[in-house]
């Protein structure tokens, strides 16, 4: 850009100033050559007059002078000297003004080198004076001219281009930061700001009204997700005192009658619920706010998916029987790094969910993601259920908070928080992976996770060796 | 004789019916609506579990964790409010045994306060006294002391976990082991607990406890106690 402007300016420059010079230069001659034309015509009239022949008045007029050709036109006849220009390469048009009395030059081309030609009427002798000089030196000066300006332009196109890209570069800096911590605010980093460069003042300004807008969406993301915090904050203790007290109720409900029994075991059933929706609730809300503390350990994550299958067995007390888990052998000696407790969480939160609306699940398979071979990278784990499966528009939008699809008035519907797979995808993004649904090969629907794994550090005969910390 | 629990808790309503639900359990519930109030109760009559929440006016629930296990090795839970939060290691660091998360479920509670109940039963055949280094554990007596004879104060868990360690000398043990035997959880506990006694034990045990040489870590494993 600074390139071109450098150019279009240098272009600009080395015209006007070329066509400039080339004017004052030619007009200078032309004053010069009229004069010397005038001062022959009038010799020439003189010595007509003295009765000289006219070609004899020629030779005497061009005395010493090899520049000009001078022709003469008197009476239907024309008169030269040195044959070099003949009548007709006089331009018309000149030879018109003359004829009509006019003294007149004309600049103009003739075999390919500049030319002028003056013509000065002699009424006196009834003739017509012309000159024809050559403007070799003059064209010679105006060709040096030409090629300095272009010289000139083309170092002054190469210089700007070069200081175009370094202050393009150093004034572009700046907005550089800004377009860099738009990007970082937008992924979520919203402590990103501008420091303050010291300097120009149109960017101090830029960068004080950034900050301010930053400032601004910062608050305001912050104030939403903190009330979601404290109003799920505000119900704990309230929730605290009617599941100690439930628990109270329950212990005793030998004593009951059947139907205070049965209106206990709603109260007790919606409890629980009510706790994990809150308790969902203040996680998503925690993962909002970017206050999640994650702590990362080493783990087999085929030991970690049957652990985790039976701890949510145990605690969600499903009546669906618990699915196979089968482990690919590939799987090799791949460790995962995982915050065991959220990924408890995820294995629970897909169990439930096969129970609730896919009849249970069936089998969850733990192996390596084929793109990574052998003792790959990436870790799999699949959920599989029984059900219906899902419909293809709804695979995507199961992970959306509260979203309810077209299985809203299947059994499981109503006990459900509406966040568990939320919380699935939110706790799969913290391990830096990835979950999907699909069609599993007997129709029902299968969750998958994808979760990047670790080389074992530690292999198996070398396990005793100690290392202290 | 039941066991005493003492439950420090400002919102009375929830004390009130902790009280019902562990009085429900067997309990004999002790109330403290501070954490002043909690140590002047327990100094009257020591309990043998206290509860004590986190977020407490006056004296935080940090500061009474650190003052009651000045005074005591007492088994201590904390209720808090956030189990991701620095508040549980903060806990664990002030002197707490195990923690539960508002809102808690009972039988939960119930389940945390039987296993620091518990006490140490060694096998059979495991000798009575468990030595390593220039120390001597007595799992019996519940005594920890060096071969010169000057007692090592240590909590209840400290002491079970140390157990734990020197009954299977030279040989890891994996968080979730520790946290299965010495605290009754399943693989999904809490390793931080584990993590924070093993510091705790160590400044006691160890000659250095920046360099230690008998209770080990073993990186991606667990730990180990070597004589």
């Amino acid at each position: 850009m600074f390139a071109l402007g450098a150019l279009v300016l240098s272009v600009t420059m080395g015209a006007i100033s070329y066509f400039t010079t080339r004017h004052i230069l030619v007009s200078g001659q032309e004053n010069a050559e009229i004069h010397s034309a005038s001062k022959n015509a009038t010799f020439v009239q003189q010595e007509i007059r003295d009765g000289y022949h006219t070609v004899t008045v020629l030779t005497a007029a061009d005395y010493g002078n090899t520049r000009s050709s001078s022709l003469l036109y008197r009476r239907g006849n024309w008169y030269e000297r040195q044959f070099s220009v003949p009548p007709s390469a006089l331009p018309k048009s000149l030879r018109t003004m003359v004829h009509d009395g006019t003294p007149a030059s004309l600049t103009y081309t003739r075999n390919g080198k500049p030319v002028i030609a003056v013509g000065i009427p002699i009424p006196a002798v009834h003739a017509d004076y012309y000159e024809v000089f050559a403007l070799t030196a003059l064209s010679k000066t105006l060709g040096v001219l030409a090629l300095a300006l272009v010289g000139a332009g083309v170092a002054t196109t190469v210089l700007g281009a070069a200081l175009g890209r370094w202050a393009s570069g150093r004034s572009l800096r700046p907005l550089t930061g800004v377009s860099r911590a738009a990007v970082a605010i937008a992924s979520g980093e919203l402590d990103t700001r501008l420091i303050a460069g010291r300097g120009d003042p149109d960017l101090a300004a830029l960068t004080s009204s950034f900050n301010e807008m930053v400032d601004q969406l910062q608050e305001r993301i912050e104030h939403e997700t903190r009330f979601a915090s404290d109003v799920s904050h505000e119900l704990r203790s309230p929730l605290t005192t009617l599941a100690a007290s439930l628990a109270v109720l329950e212990a005793h409900s030998a004593d009951l009658t059947d139907a205070s029994r049965r209106a206990l075991e709603l109260l007790s059933g919606d409890l629980r619920r009510f706790q994990r929706l809150v308790a969902d609730l203040l996680e998503i809300s925690r993962s909002d706010a970017g206050t999640a503390d994650v702590s990362f350990e080493e783990v087999d994550p085929a030991e970690l998916v049957r652990q985790a299958v039976a701890a949510a067995q145990r605690s969600l007390a499903l009546e669906t029987p618990a699915p196979r888990v089968e482990v690919d052998p590939a799987l090799g000696g791949t460790r995962l790094l995982v915050d065991k407790r959220r990924f408890e969480r995820v294995i629970a939160n897909l169990l439930e969910n096969a129970a609730h609306y896919g009849g249970g699940a069936t089998v969850v398979r733990v192996g390596p993601a084929p793109h990574t071979n052998g003792a790959g990278h990436h870790v799999r784990v699949s959920v599989d259920d029984a059900g219906p499966g899902l419909p293809a528009t709804e695979r995507g939008r199961v992970f959306e908070r509260f979203y309810r699809g077209h299985a809203a008035n299947m059994r499981g519907a109503g006990t459900g928080t509406g966040l568990g797979l939320a919380l699935v995808a939110e706790h799969v993004r913290l391990h830096g992976g990835k979950v999907w649904a699909e069609e599993a090969d007997g129709g029902g629907a299968r969750f998958t996770i994808e979760l990047p794994g670790e080389q074992a550090e530690v292999d198996e005969e070398h396990a005793d060796e100690v290392r202290a910390t | 004789m039941p066991s005493r629990i003492l439950v420090v808790e400002d919102d009375e309503r929830i004390r009130s019916s902790m009280r019902l639900a562990l009085e429900g359990e067997g309990y004999e519930v002790d109330e403290a609506a501070s954490g002043e109030e909690g140590l002047e109760r327990f100094g009257a009559h020591p309990s043998d579990v206290a509860l004590i929440d986190l977020m407490l006016p006056g004296m935080d629930g940090f500061e009474c964790c650190r003052s009651l296990r000045h005074q005591s090795a007492v088994p201590i839970i904390i209720v808090t409010a956030r189990s991701d939060t620095h508040d549980v290691v903060a806990g664990l660091e002030a002197g707490a045994d195990d923690y539960v998360t508002k809102p808690f479920v009972t039988k939960e509670l119930g389940a945390r306060i039987r296993a620091l109940l518990r006490r140490v039963r060694p096998a059979e055949d495991e000798p009575t006294v468990l030595s390593f280094g220039d120390l001597e554990l007595v799992p019996e007596e519940g005594v920890l002391r060096r071969r010169d004879g000057t007692e090592v104060h240590c909590t209840k868990t400290e002491f079970r976990l140390l157990c734990e360690l020197a009954s299977s000398q030279n040989k890891v043990l994996s968080r979730e082991q520790l946290l299965d035997r010495v605290w009754g959880y399943d693989y999904f506990g809490d390793g931080r607990l584990v993590d924070v006694h093993i510091r705790r034990l160590r400044t006691k045990v160890e000659p250095d406890p920046a360099l230690p040489r008998h209770i080990l870590t073993v990186r991606g494993m667990g730990y180990k106690l070597v004589p």
